[in-house]
Formats: structure tokens, C-alpha cells, sequence
């Protein structure tokens, strides 16, 4: 008994023996490769699939129909090539591929919608921070730089930014836009402009990938366009408005967009002098947000402070807007937008679920970037100041722009708050020093904190995002030079391009509107009627007695 | 009458000049990269350029605009 027993135990031992040693031996080992020849014979793909295995649901059974949701959506929704022969391997194969493809149009067009829709975010925030004799006007110019910048973007800004960007493969490849004019100096291609595209039709490109780029392109363009119109708000004629807007979506936004996004050298940065993954700007703080902001500062410059606005002695009076509700509901709707903004540059849902990640960075830096702001201005002012806030909240999620696709959670939020903080600094700056006038904050939100997102992105990449891109914290210093170069080409050449199509504007049409009409309002000089025509309005300005306007 | 005409000639310069240092600093960097290897070099020239670009921007070409403000007038 006992010897049957030690032999159980021995056998026992043995078996636990070869489990623990032999198995993870054999899960080691190499297997013999099997050639296709060896293994089952490959599946004809033109051969018909035996459909039935797949148990679609039968026409009486749909005919009850489907409460659950199990049996919409199967095989027998798959598109037949040849219906004499049948489904065949190959058309399931194409309707994935169409399938990915098709994920990634909708979630191109959708967030690309919701772009679109931070048009009436910028417009209510503008008007609302603006004085209501002018809201007619600062309306109108956030209503129909829209249509302007989209009909310039149209015609020629479209094929100069993608002309050249053929190989988005999530959009099936877009492969006609293959044209991009380059130079080669000291034996390496710099990229400057596209040459396919133009009137959508150009080139080939009167192609369903083609038209979500430029529909996704088109409302950032928009975006960028419309932020100088907060930045010169209240003396600017509508009529330079307008010619001005049409240089900047149809010239200078496209270049700067082309060498970032398009195939131009600045994305070219790492693979040409190795430096990092080149000039990496996620979803735009420096292509968007710093053009746009580097432009009203540029037209702000040429037009001149707002009658009333400074003292002879230099020291600077607060205007303030005439609706605080519609600012903040105003930012409410840009935070929504947004969301549209950073994870829809992923341009597709398949396969690049990272879009998780840039949503969540999107809201922490909004978040943060309003702590930063409301904090600030409650320490040195003593109350937490309402459109500061609303300006804190978009600085941060300008700032969050160029690194959402590229950091973590926590250099989110720091990035945000940083933003939150550096917003208040730069108004300050910009009023009280450099003495600019700009009513909305443009010029700080979106151009300070526009090039600050660009640095971040050099700073706090983490390396597992999208492309691999790391900065200075995270081992590669590289991107970092490659993000400042980025920074110096903003203020040198689009900032400089920007003043002189504007000095240009000025000399031939006149940036600003005469001191009557300024003082009177604009609604009625420039555009023929009151924003608010019912309301007893307070005139304003040196000279100017009560009344209404 | 002639010391406006002075006071102009003077912004005019110094709105030159702005502009000019603004283009300067955006192509010190972008021609460095053909010049140096070294990314410390790069990293300097790049510093360099963006203090160039915002001096000439703030420090000259605002200035000039500045002292023909219209609350000056």
C-alpha cells in the first residue's frame, strides 16, 4: 500500500517535472515554419463564401423585427460584386477596408462640424467683449469671415497648405494631392508650397478623400482667421476686414500650414538634421492659434488703439464688454468645439484610438488653464475676474493644441495651468507695456499662448503618442530646437508677411474707420444698423455728451 | 514742419529696422541648420532668433507706431 502510494507520489513528481520544464521548452522552441503549401491552401478570394455558415437571420425573421439590435448588421449586408457568383472572400475583404475608411470620413466630418460650429463660440465671445454700440460690426466680421476665408481657401489657400500631403492613409490615401514645389539647398528638399488642389479639381482632386481634408482644413483655416478679428475689434472698416481676410486664408495661413502639415520642411526637420520627428504642431497652437494671434497683432499694430483707451500719460483705461453671459457662454461653446478640434486631427476613429487620450488632455488643460487665470487675477486683484476666466480656459486649451496628441495626463494639466497664468501676464504686458490694444485678448490667447503650446510640445512629449514624438523632459532635446525654430518662423516670417499684406490694406483701402464713426459706434457708419436698435445706448469717447446713439 | 518731416524719417527707419530683425531672427536659426551639426549651436542660434524676432517686433516696429499714437495727438 505504501509502495503504491510513493509511486503515485513518484509519477506525481515526474508529471510536474516535464509540465513545469518541458512545456515552456516546447512553448520556447521554434516551430518548424509552415510554408502556405504545408498548411491549408489559401482561400481563393474570387471563389464564392459559404454564407450560410455565418447564420444570417432569415427574411421572416427580420420581417418581425429587430427590438434587440442582434440581427441588423450582417452578412447579407455585405455589398456582391458579381451576384452570379455570389459573396466572395474578396468582397468581405473590400468591405473592410471601406469600412475602416468610411469610420474615419464620418469621424473626419463630424469633428470637423463641430469646428465649424466654434464660428458662433468666437463670435459670441467677441461681441460680447466688445462695447454694444459695435455689435452689429464685430458680429458681421465673426458672420462673414467665414464665408471669405472659405471662398479663398477655395480657390487657392487649399492647393498651396495640401497640395503636396498625398499618404493619409486613415482617408484611403488622398492620393491625388501629389504635388508640392521644393527646393533642394545643400543636398536636402525643402518644401515650401502645393501645387495640386486648386478650385478642388486641379490636379485630380475632385476626389472624396480630398474634399473631408479640405472640409477638416478649411474650418482650422477659419479658426485662424477669425481670431484677428477679436484682436481689432471696434475701429476696424469692414471693408479692409474683409481684403485682409482673404490674403490670410488664401496665402499666409496656408504657407505656414503647408510647411507644418503639408510635406514642407519644417515637418521635414527631424528626417533632413535629425531633429526629433521635425516640427511636430498636433492640431495647431502654432499653425492655428499663433497665426491667427500673430496676425491681429500685426493688424493691431497698424490700426492703433481704440479712442479713450489710453491716457496722454500712457496709462491705460479698462473698457469693458457689454454682455459677460454671452462671453462665457461663448467659451462654453469654443470648449465643445474643441473637442472637435484636437482628437478629430487624428483624421479617423480606426486605428487610431489615441483620440481617447487627446480628448481627456483637451478638458484637464481647459480646466487647468481656467484655474491658473481665476487664481491669478484673485490674488492680485482680489476677485476672480469672469472674462479673465473665460480667457483662462482658452488659453489653456490653445495651449493643449500642438501637445494633445502627444502628452499625458499630467503634462496636460501642467500645460494648462502654465497657459492659465501666462495669459494674464501677456494682457498685462500687451496693454500696459507695449501699449496694444486689444479688446478681446487675442493677441495673448492665442498668439502667446499659441507659442507656448508649440514649446510644450518640445518639453513634455512623452514618446507614446502619436508618432513617437518626445521632448526635452522624456531624453530628446532635439524637438525642442525643432518646435523653437517653429517659434522663430511664426514671429519672423508669418508675423512680418501678415504686416505687410495688412500695410498693404492700409495704404490702399484704409484699416481704420474715421474717429466720428469710432465714437458714434459702427453699427450705423459701417454696417447701416444697430446690433441692439430697441436699447438706449451711452455714448462714449473725449467730447462726446450722453446720449442716444 | 521740418522736424516733423524728422520725426517721421526717424519711425519710418525704425519700422525698417523692425521688420528687418524679425526676418533676421526667423532665418538665423533655418540657416544654422546648415551651418552646425551641433544641436547645443542650434539650440543657441534658435534662443538667438526668437529674442531678435521679438525685439524687432515689440521693441522697434510697435515703438514706431507708438509715437504717432493717436492718444498722443
Amino acid at each position: 500500500m505504501r509502495r503504491k502510494n510513493l509511486n503515485r507520489i513518484i509519477r506525481g513528481f515526474v508529471l510536474a517535472a516535464y509540465f513545469l520544464c518541458g512545456v515552456p521548452v516546447w512553448a520556447q522552441t521554434p516551430s518548424q515554419p509552415t510554408t502556405s503549401t504545408q498548411a491549408a491552401p489559401a482561400p481563393v478570394l474570387n471563389a464564392p463564401f459559404p454564407v450560410k455558415e455565418a447564420n444570417p437571420p432569415s427574411a421572416e425573421e427580420m420581417a418581425k423585427g429587430d427590438a434587440s439590435g442582434s440581427l441588423t448588421g450582417n452578412v447579407n449586408d455585405i455589398t456582391v460584386s458579381n451576384p452570379k457568383v455570389g459573396l466572395t472572400l474578396a468582397d468581405t475583404l473590400n468591405q473592410v477596408g471601406q469600412n475602416k475608411v468610411a469610420i474615419n470620413f464620418v469621424w473626419t466630418l463630424i469633428t470637423g462640424f463641430l469646428v465649424m460650429f466654434m464660428q458662433a463660440g468666437f463670435a459670441a465671445v467677441e461681441t460680447g467683449l466688445c462695447r454694444a454700440k459695435n455689435a452689429n460690426h464685430t458680429m458681421m466680421m465673426n458672420f462673414m469671415v467665414y464665408g471669405i476665408g472659405l471662398f479663398a481657401y477655395w480657390v487657392c489657400g487649399f492647393a498651396l497648405q495640401m497640395g503636396g500631403a498625398a499618404g493619409v492613409s486613415s482617408l484611403g490615401g488622398a492620393a491625388p494631392l501629389s504635388g508640392e514645389f521644393a527646393l533642394h539647398i545643400a543636398g536636402k528638399t525643402w518644401g515650401l508650397w502645393g501645387t495640386h488642389g486648386f478650385f478642388l479639381t486641379q490636379g485630380g482632386t475632385y476626389d472624396v478623400a480630398v474634399m473631408v481634408l479640405f472640409l477638416f482644413e478649411m474650418v482650422f483655416m477659419d479658426t485662424a482667421a477669425t481670431i484677428v478679428t477679436g484682436g481689432c475689434a471696434e475701429r476696424w472698416k469692414f471693408a479692409a476686414f474683409a481684403v485682409s481676410s482673404v490674403f490670410l486664408a488664401a496665402i499666409t495661413y496656408p504657407l505656414f500650414a503647408n510647411w507644418a502639415w503639408g510635406g514642407g520642411w519644417l515637418s521635414q526637420l527631424g528626417a533632413n538634421y535629425g531633429l526629433g520627428a521635425g516640427y511636430a504642431d498636433f492640431a495647431g497652437s502654432g499653425v492655428v492659434h499663433a497665426v491667427g494671434g500673430l496676425s491681429a497683432l500685426a493688424v493691431a499694430i497698424i490700426v492703433g488703439p481704440r479712442i479713450g483707451k489710453y491716457n496722454r500719460d500712457g496709462s491705460s483705461n479698462a473698457i469693458p464688454g457689454h454682455d459677460i453671459t454671452m462671453v462665457l457662454i461663448g467659451c462654453f461653446i469654443l470648449a465643445f468645439g474643441w473637442f472637435g478640434f484636437n482628437p478629430g486631427s487624428t483624421l479617423g476613429a480606426s486605428g487610431s484610438l489615441r483620440i481617447a487620450t487627446i480628448a481627456v488632455d483637451t478638458m484637464l488643460a481647459g480646466a487647468t488653464g481656467t484655474f491658473g487665470a481665476v487664481f491669478y487675477m484673485w490674488i492680485r486683484y482680489g476677485k476672480p475676474d469672469a472674462s479673465m476666466g473665460g480667457n483662462g480656459l482658452l488659453a489653456g486649451l490653445v495651449a493643449i493644441t500642438a501637445p494633445s496628441g502627444f502628452v499625458n495626463t499630467i503634462g496636460a494639466a501642467i500645460i494648462g495651468l502654465i497657459a492659465g497664468v501666462v495669459v494674464c501676464l501677456s494682457v498685462e504686458y500687451i496693454d500696459r507695456v507695449a501699449h496694444i490694444d486689444d479688446p478681446v485678448g487675442a493677441i495673448s490667447v492665442h498668439g502667446t499662448c499659441g507659442l507656448w503650446g508649440v514649446l510644450s510640445v518640445g518639453l513634455f512629449a512623452d514618446g507614446t503618442g502619436i508618432g513617437g514624438v518626445k521632448g526635452l523632459f522624456y531624453g530628446d532635446a532635439g524637438q525642442l530646437v525643432a518646435q523653437m525654430i517653429g517659434v522663430a518662423t511664426l514671429l519672423g516670417f508669418v508675423f512680418t508677411l501678415s504686416f505687410v499684406f495688412n500695410l498693404l490694406v492700409d495704404y490702399f483701402v484704409g484699416q481704420r474707420v474715421s474717429p466720428q464713426a469710432e465714437l458714434e459706434g459702427l453699427d450705423i457708419p459701417e454696417m447701416g444698423a444697430l446690433g441692439y436698435p430697441e436699447f438706449v445706448l451711452k455714448m462714449q469717447g473725449p467730447g462726446m455728451a450722453a446720449g442716444t446713439a | 514742419m521740418g522736424g516733423r518731416k524728422n520725426f517721421n524719417y526717424l519711425e519710418t527707419e525704425m519700422k525698417f529696422i523692425g521688420l528687418l530683425l524679425a526676418v533676421c531672427g526667423w532665418l538665423l536659426p533655418v540657416a544654422s541648420l546648415t551651418w552646425t551639426s551641433s544641436l547645443a549651436a542650434r539650440f543657441i542660434f534658435a534662443l538667438i532668433g526668437i529674442a531678435l524676432c521679438l525685439t524687432g517686433i515689440l521693441g522697434f516696429l510697435n515703438r514706431a507706431y507708438a509715437k504717432e499714437a493717436i492718444w498722443k495727438k
